[in-house]
């Protein structure tokens, strides 16, 4: 069958970066439910950056959207960062300026604030139902609270993919299976494409529909259902592992 | 009033308002990206400058201008690459150029009375000249920081993802530290290089403590400084102490009753 190259949203081919990833070649099409997993130091998190152009890579080709990355196509994604789980108690900033940042990469340099600004700020508040926080501080919400608000910020922009780098950490267990309903939500009624790195398989194996094993380079990129009793899990952790699975 | 009646009087208080109001609007940032020790080492930098500037009969202005800049630059690129700690590249700096500034006076006492004005501030050297510039500066403040506040607010906040959405954050990042070494330059010779990291820090700190949101604290911050410029000056014209001193120690009291008074977190 012929490939649909209009359907791959990110292709990568032998992507090499320093000692940390090597030979990694991947595709993730349009609405595909993908996360990346693999032991600390593996290269997860780099392999992120590499897709959003925060690093320089060594050899390999990254195209996103059929192209390579440039403004146009970094301003189709939307990105959560580690930094929920780093925010700065102290930093005064509240929800909707917050989430504003969301808009600001494809705003023109003298632009102010717009009607139009507040009303997406205004959208995406009751699609993540925290429109009753919306000037709250952000260092007073709940973990749970935060991961919302930052990925109202990924999303504000209506981007087509949403990468999140290990975005529950420091989340209650209660506030992960709401998020992980709702990042399910966002794939399947927006058709969002979503790439995430995690280190809790078990609690989406049912919802993912392709899971990247990365351990340096590419271990495994298949169905998440065959790697239950995988050898590869074994050989990504370097020790005895199987899946628990938590259906819900 | 009597202080109104003295015309150096009248240039501190315009000098001092803009400088408060202008110092204290960049020291957010400064203080939010966890460098408030950036404007204690420009302000050294800045006092080895004039001393190069003295012993070389160049405009101390001018060479302090040049060294800051240069160093605030430098202090980037190596904050930027994770070549070291931001703390202790700021620390090398802080101490290097105090050092060099030392030596640089100890090798010719011709003019120590003059360094000293740059290191405590005085409110009396204020001239026309001064004025032109501290205003000019605060108008290219304002336009920069009027244009790019969300950005810089964005690098504050999350970097990587300012990065990420396409932002270029070195250039602003370069951006934001060159205003601030030019603010420091340009303010030493009045606030004192020992001082103006205060004017810098403990306004953002307390404003802080009391807003809900940043466009909030950056208003309060500005607004807390001029009071105590304004607050400053008037005791230390009829107590008849150091006015930079004076700023700084009236700073530290708002500070103390912030600690007090600060909303509590339940």
């Amino acid at each position: 069958m012929l490939k649909n190259f209009k359907d791959t949203v990110i292709e990568i081919k032998n992507l090499n970066f320093k000692t940390i990833i090597h030979d990694v070649s991947l595709e993730i099409r349009r609405g595909d439910y993908a996360a990346i997993i693999g032991p600390n130091g593996g290269g997860k998190s780099t392999l992120v950056k590499l897709i959003l152009g925060l690093m320089p890579h060594d050899s390999g080709m990254i195209k996103l959207f059929g192209q390579t990355p440039s403004l146009s196509s970094l301003k189709k994604i939307g990105y959560v960062s580690q930094g929920i789980s780093k925010l700065d108690e102290n930093f005064p900033i509240s929800v909707q300026e917050v989430i504003h940042l969301g808009l600001i990469a494809n705003k023109p340099l003298f632009s102010r604030i717009s009607k139009k600004d507040l009303e997406m700020i205004d959208h995406v508040l009751i699609k993540m139902n925290i429109e009753d926080l919306k000037d709250a501080k952000i260092s007073e919400l709940s973990g749970g609270q935060r991961q919302r608000v930052m990925i109202a910020k990924a999303l504000v922009n209506e981007p087509q993919i949403l990468i999140l780098d290990e975005p529950n950490t420091g989340v209650d267990k209660q506030s992960q299976i709401n998020f992980y309903a709702l990042l399910k939500s966002l794939n399947e009624k927006e058709n969002i494409t979503i790439l995430f790195v995690t280190h809790d398989l078990g609690v989406i194996v049912d919802d993912i529909n392709k899971v990247l094993c990365i351990n340096q380079t590419l271990l495994a990129c298949h169905d998440p259902r065959q790697i239950y009793h995988s050898e590869q899990l074994n050989e990504l952790y370097g020790v005895d592992a199987h899946m628990v699975c938590h259906h819900h | 009033m009597e202080i109104f009646q003295y015309t150096f009087m009248i240039k501190a208080f315009l000098a001092g308002t803009m400088i408060a109001a202008i110092a204290s609007s960049l020291g957010m940032f400064v203080v939010v990206k966890r460098f408030s020790m950036l404007s204690d080492a420009l302000a050294h930098i800045s006092l080895l400058g004039v001393a190069i500037g003295f012993l070389t009969a160049l405009s101390p202005s001018y060479s302090s201008l040049v060294f800051t800049l240069t160093a605030s630059w430098v202090i980037e690129y190596l904050r930027q690459h994770n070549k070291l700690y931001s703390d202790s590249i700021l620390s090398i700096f802080l101490s290097g150029s105090l050092a060099l500034a030392i030596i640089i006076v100890s090798a010719s006492s011709s003019f120590n009375t003059s360094l000293f004005d740059y290191l405590f501030g005085s409110i009396v050297a204020i001239d026309d000249d001064d004025i032109v510039i501290i205003t000019l500066l605060g108008l290219i403040c304002a336009a920069t920081l009027y244009v790019n506040f969300q950005r810089f607010l964005y690098i504050a906040f999350d970097e990587e993802s300012a990065k990420a959405s396409g932002i270029n954050t070195t250039l602003l990042n370069y951006l934001l530290i060159s205003l601030v070494s030019v603010v420091i330059s340009v303010s030493i010779k009045i606030v004192g290089a020992l001082l103006i990291g205060a004017m810098m820090v403990i306004p953002a700190i307390i404003a802080m403590q009391f807003s809900k949101n940043f466009r909030s604290s950056v208003v309060y911050a500005i607004f807390i400084a001029m009071v105590s410029v304004i607050g400053g000056l008037f005791i230390s014209y009829y107590a008849s102490l150091p006015s930079g001193a004076t700023i700084v120690v009236l700073l530290l009291c708002f500070f103390i009753l912030s600690l007090l008074f600060k909303p509590k977190r339940y």
